[in-house]
C-alpha cells in the first residue's frame, strides 16, 4: 500500500470513525483503525462489533493495499502534523506503516488488515430516504430518553418504525419516554419497524452534521443489522432483539390540569432548582395554582437540599382545570426542554403519580411522557 | 495566647428505662427493678434500677444471672418506644443550652458549653440549671460530669453517679483521675484491666507513672492513648449530628440461629419495619446495611445502595437478603441480625415506574397497612411469614414471594 492525501482529509475521517473503535476490548484490532485502499480513495474503518463506521476520503493512490493501526496513535499523530500532504506506505513484511508529513517521519507498527472483522454494506433490501436536518433533530429529541441501563437491552435502543408515510422515532427508560415522527415522503407503502441501539443514532446525529444530501436507511433482517447511507461514509449497527413495550398504550389522553408555558423561562427555572435538587435525588416540585381571573395561573417550581437550602422560581402561566402538586425529576424535565424549539410549551397532567405530559405548542409530531416521583409524606 | 478555656458537659440520665418505668408506675419506686426479656430466654438486661444494682445486677448481664442475683425484683418487658419519647425531650432540653450537643446513646450526651457563659452562668451554674430543667419538666434525674475534655467529662460523670455533679476543674485533671482504679479509663475493658494490674497497675495515678516509651512498648496504640488518657488529655470534639444518619432494626436470636429461611423470614420482618419508620419519618433513604453477630461475638457489617431511595420494605429487603447471601455461608449459626437503612432525605422522593405500576400498588398497600397498624397496633396485620408458629393459617399462600 502506498499512497498520499491531505493532513485535513484524514485528520477529518478519523474523527469521523474514531467514536467507533471499541473502547476496551479482549481483541486488540478493535482498538484499531482499518486503513484500504478503494479505487481511488482511502478507506477508514472502525467498529466496536456493536457500530462500525466507514468513511472514504480522496487519495492519490500509488499501490493498493491495507492494514490496521492503533487508533489512537494514529489520531494523535495526524492532529499533530501540520496542514500538509501525508505519504504513506505499508512495509508489508513487518506490517509497519510509514507516514512522511514535511520534514516529519513516523512508523507505527499494525495489525494485519486480514485480523479485522468486515463491516459489510447490503446490496439491497428495504430503504427509506431521510433529510439529513431532520434526522438529526429525531434523534436529538429522542435518543436521550433510552436508558443506559444493559440489564433491559430493549429499552436501551430507539425504535424507529415507517408506516403510514410516516416515520416515528421512540425512546423509553421506564421513567420517561419520548416519541418524535415525521412525514416520509414516498413511503407511502413502506412498512418497517426495528430497534437500533442509541449509541449508534447518536454517533449518526454527529456525522449527519456534515451531510447535506439526504441519509438512506436500509435493515438488513437475515444479518440483523442497520444501515445509514450517506455521502462518504457508511453507519452500520446492530439491531437490538427484543419487543418494545406499546408506547401507545402509556401515552395518556386525558388530563386534569395543563399548563401553557414559556419554554425558555421553564427551562431557566428548572436548571436553577436543579441546583439544589442534586442533592435530594432531583425531587424538583411544580406547582400550579389559579392566579386572577380566567385562565391566568402560576406555576411555582421548588426545590430543595436537606443540607444546602432550598430554591423556587415562580412563572405566570396559562391554565386549564385544577391546581396540582406535583413531582418530578428535575434531570428528566431539563433533558425535554432542552430540546424542544418553540416558544412555548404544555405540560399536561391528570394526578401527582399519574405520567405528566410535555408537547411543544405547535408542533403536534413530539411528544414526551415523564412519571412523577413519589414523596415522602 | 491560649484560646478560650474548652468546657465539655457529659450528661447521663441514671437507670434510665428503669426510671422510666417508675415514673410511669409510681407503685415501682424503690424496689429493685429490672427492665429486660424472659429470663427463661437469652436476653440481656436493659436496664436496673438503683435498688436492683444494689443485688449486683448491672446492664447487659443475662436476664437468667439477674434474677439468681435478685429473685424478688420487679420484670418489666422494654417498652423503647416510650423511652424513646423521654430521650427527645431531654435532648431538647440539652439542645436549648447549646445546639453544639452530641447524642451517644439514647441516654447520654455530651454538650460542649465553650463560651456559653455569657449566657448561661458559669459551668457549675449551667449544670445545675440541666439538672433542675430536666428534673422539673421530666421527673427524671440525670448525672453529669463537667471538665475540659470529653474524657475527663465522661469519668467525672461515672465517678458522680447517681444523682450527682462531678465538676473538675482545667488543670486538676490528673489530681482527680490518679486514685481511680483503672477500669475507669476510657478504652480499658475487664482483660485490659487485668493485663494492668499485671504490670501493678491498679489505679490511673500508677499508669500516670509509667513513661510514653515504656507504655508503647508494652501496649502498642493502646499504650499512647493510655499515656494521653491518664493525664486527661483528650482532644475529641463534640460533634453535634443535624440529622439522623440510619434507621435500623435487629434481632438477637433466642438460639443462634443457621437456618436461611429463617434468617430471611427474619430479615423480611425488620425490612418492613424499618421502611415503616422511615415512612413514619417522611424519610426515604439509600443505603442498605445488614449486620451480622456469630456466636463468638465477632460482627460483620455489610452495606449497598440502592439505585434510587426508597421507604418500602420490600426494596430494603430484596438489597438486604443479596448481601446475606452474599456474605453468609449457608449453616453458619448467627447470634444477631440487623437491617438499617442510611443516607436519608427528609421530604426526599423516587422515581416511578412508567411501564409497570406495582410499586404503586406497593405504596398504597403500605399506605392502608400502615393506618390499620396506627390504629390497632403493630400486630393487628403481618404478613403471613411473620406470624408465630402455630398461628399460621393453613392453606394460606406466602405472601412474601409478591414483587
Amino acid at each position: 500500500m502506498k499512497l498520499s492525501c491531505t493532513q485535513e482529509n484524514l485528520a477529518k475521517g478519523l474523527a469521523t470513525v474514531g467514536r467507533a473503535v471499541a473502547a476496551r476490548s479482549s481483541l486488540p484490532v478493535l482498538s484499531n483503525i482499518l486503513l484500504a485502499t478503494d479505487n481511488s480513495r482511502l478507506k477508514l474503518s472502525a467498529t466496536n462489533l456493536e457500530v462500525g463506521i466507514n468513511c472514504w476520503i480522496g487519495a492519490n493512490v500509488e499501490q493498493e493495499g491495507s492494514t490496521t493501526v492503533p487508533a489512537r496513535l494514529l489520531t494523535d499523530l495526524v492532529n499533530s502534523l501540520e496542514t500538509e500532504r501525508i505519504d504513506m506506505e505499508l512495509i508489508t513484511r513487518t506490517q509497519t506503516l510509514h507516514l512522511k508529513s514535511g520534514r516529519a517521519e513516523a512508523n507505527i507498527k499494525g495489525i494485519d488488515a486480514q485480523e479485522f472483522p468486515i463491516i459489510m454494506v447490503p446490496e439491497e433490501d428495504s430503504r427509506v430516504k431521510i433529510d439529513a436536518d431532520a434526522m438529526r433533530q429525531m434523534i436529538n429529541q429522542v435518543a436521550f430518553a433510552a436508558s443506559a441501563d444493559d440489564s433491559r437491552p430493549v429499552l436501551t435502543g430507539v425504535l424507529v418504525s415507517v408506516a403510514d408515510g410516516k416515520i416515528t422515532f421512540a425512546a423509553a427508560d421506564g421513567y420517561r419516554c419520548s416519541v418524535r415522527s415525521m412525514d416520509l415522503e414516498g413511503a407511502a407503502d413502506r412498512q418497517m419497524s426495528v430497534i437500533v441501539p442509541a449509541r449508534a443514532l447518536q454517533e449518526l446525529a454527529r456525522i449527519a452534521v456534515e451531510q447535506d444530501q439526504p441519509i438512506e436507511m436500509l435493515v438488513d433482517t437475515n444479518r440483523n443489522q442497520v444501515y445509514f447511507h450517506m455521502q462518504n461514509v457508511d453507519l452500520v449497527s446492530q439491531i437490538v432483539e427484543g419487543v418494545f413495550p406499546d408506547i401507545r398504550q402509556i401515552i395518556p389522553t386525558t388530563y386534569n390540569t395543563r399548563v401553557h408555558v414559556d419554554t425558555t423561562e421553564f427551562l431557566k427555572a428548572v436548571r436553577s432548582a436543579l441546583i439544589f435538587a442534586r442533592d435530594s435525588a432531583n425531587v424538583m416540585r411544580l406547582q400550579v395554582v389559579s392566579h386572577g381571573e380566567g385562565e391566568e395561573g402560576r406555576l411555582m417550581v421548588t426545590a430543595s437540599s436537606p443540607e444546602h437550602g432550598d430554591h423556587a422560581s415562580e412563572l405566570d402561566v396559562t391554565m386549564e382545570g385544577k391546581p396540582i402538586e406535583i413531582a418530578f425529576n428535575g434531570r428528566y424535565l431539563m433533558d425535554v426542554l432542552g430540546v424542544i424549539d418553540t416558544a412555548q410549551v404544555l405540560l399536561e397532567m391528570r394526578d401527582p403519580s399519574s405520567p405528566g405530559v410535555i408537547r411543544p405548542v405547535g408542533g403536534a409530531d413530539f411528544v414526551h411522557i415523564i412519571m412523577p416521583m413519589h414523596i415522602a409524606h | 495566647m491560649s484560646a478560650t478555656q474548652r468546657w465539655i458537659i457529659l450528661a447521663d440520665l441514671d437507670a434510665f428505662f428503669a426510671s422510666v418505668e417508675e415514673l410511669l408506675n409510681p407503685a415501682l419506686r424503690g424496689k429493685p427493678l429490672i427492665v429486660g426479656g424472659d429470663p427463661r430466654s437469652r436476653s440481656v438486661v436493659c436496664s436496673a434500677s438503683y435498688a436492683a444494682r444494689a443485688y449486683g445486677v448491672r446492664s447487659a448481664m443475662p436476664m437468667s444471672r439477674a434474677v439468681r442475683l435478685c429473685p424478688q425484683a420487679v420484670i418489666v418487658p422494654p417498652r423503647h418506644g416510650v423511652y424513646a419519647e423521654h430521650s427527645r425531650a431531654v435532648m431538647e432540653i440539652l439542645r436549648a443550652i447549646t445546639p453544639a450537643v452530641e447524642q451517644v446513646s439514647v441516654d447520654e450526651a455530651f454538650l460542649d458549653i465553650t463560651g456559653c457563659e455569657r449566657l448561661w452562668g458559669t459551668p457549675r451554674q449551667i449544670g445545675e440549671l440541666i439538672r433542675r430543667r430536666v428534673r422539673e419538666e421530666r421527673q427524671l434525674t440525670i448525672s453529669l460530669g463537667i471538665a475540659a475534655t470529653k474524657l475527663v467529662a465522661k469519668i467525672a460523670c461515672d465517678v458522680g453517679k447517681p444523682n450527682g455533679l462531678v465538676l473538675v476543674e482545667p488543670g486538676e485533671e490528673q489530681r482527680f483521675l490518679a486514685p481511680l482504679p483503672i477500669e475507669r479509663m476510657w478504652g480499658v475493658g475487664k482483660v485490659t484491666a487485668d493485663h494492668l494490674r499485671a504490670y501493678g497497675v491498679a489505679t490511673i495515678g500508677d499508669l500516670a507513672a509509667w513513661t510514653e516509651e515504656r507504655l508503647t512498648a508494652t501496649f502498642g496504640d493502646l499504650g499512647r492513648a493510655l499515656y494521653r488518657g491518664a493525664r486527661g488529655l483528650d482532644d475529641g470534639a463534640v460533634h453535634a449530628e443535624r440529622e439522623r444518619r440510619s434507621v435500623s432494626h435487629e434481632i438477637t436470636f433466642d438460639v443462634d440461629l443457621d437456618d436461611r429461611a429463617a434468617l430471611e423470614r427474619a430479615l423480611l420482618g425488620m425490612s418492613d419495619q424499618v421502611a415503616a419508620q422511615l415512612r413514619r419519618q417522611n424519610m426515604v433513604g439509600q443505603t442498605v446495611r445488614i449486620k451480622l453477630r456469630y456466636p463468638d461475638l465477632s460482627i460483620a457489617t455489610r452495606q449497598a445502595t440502592l439505585e434510587q431511595p426508597t421507604d418500602q420494605g420490600q426494596a430494603i429487603y430484596a438489597q438486604a437478603r443479596a448481601l446475606l447471601r452474599r456474605n453468609w455461608h449457608p449453616g453458619q449459626p448467627l447470634r444477631l441480625l440487623g437491617v438499617g437503612v442510611a443516607g436519608l432525605l427528609e421530604g426526599g422522593g423516587y422515581q416511578l415506574e412508567l411501564f409497570d405500576a406495582s410499586d404503586q400498588k406497593r405504596i398504597r398497600l403500605n399506605r392502608s397497612l400502615d393506618e390499620i397498624r396506627s390504629r390497632y397496633g403493630s400486630k393487628a396485620i403481618r404478613r403471613a411469614s411473620q406470624l408465630p408458629p402455630g398461628e399460621k393459617a393453613s392453606g394460606e399462600g406466602d405472601v412474601d414471594q409478591e414483587r
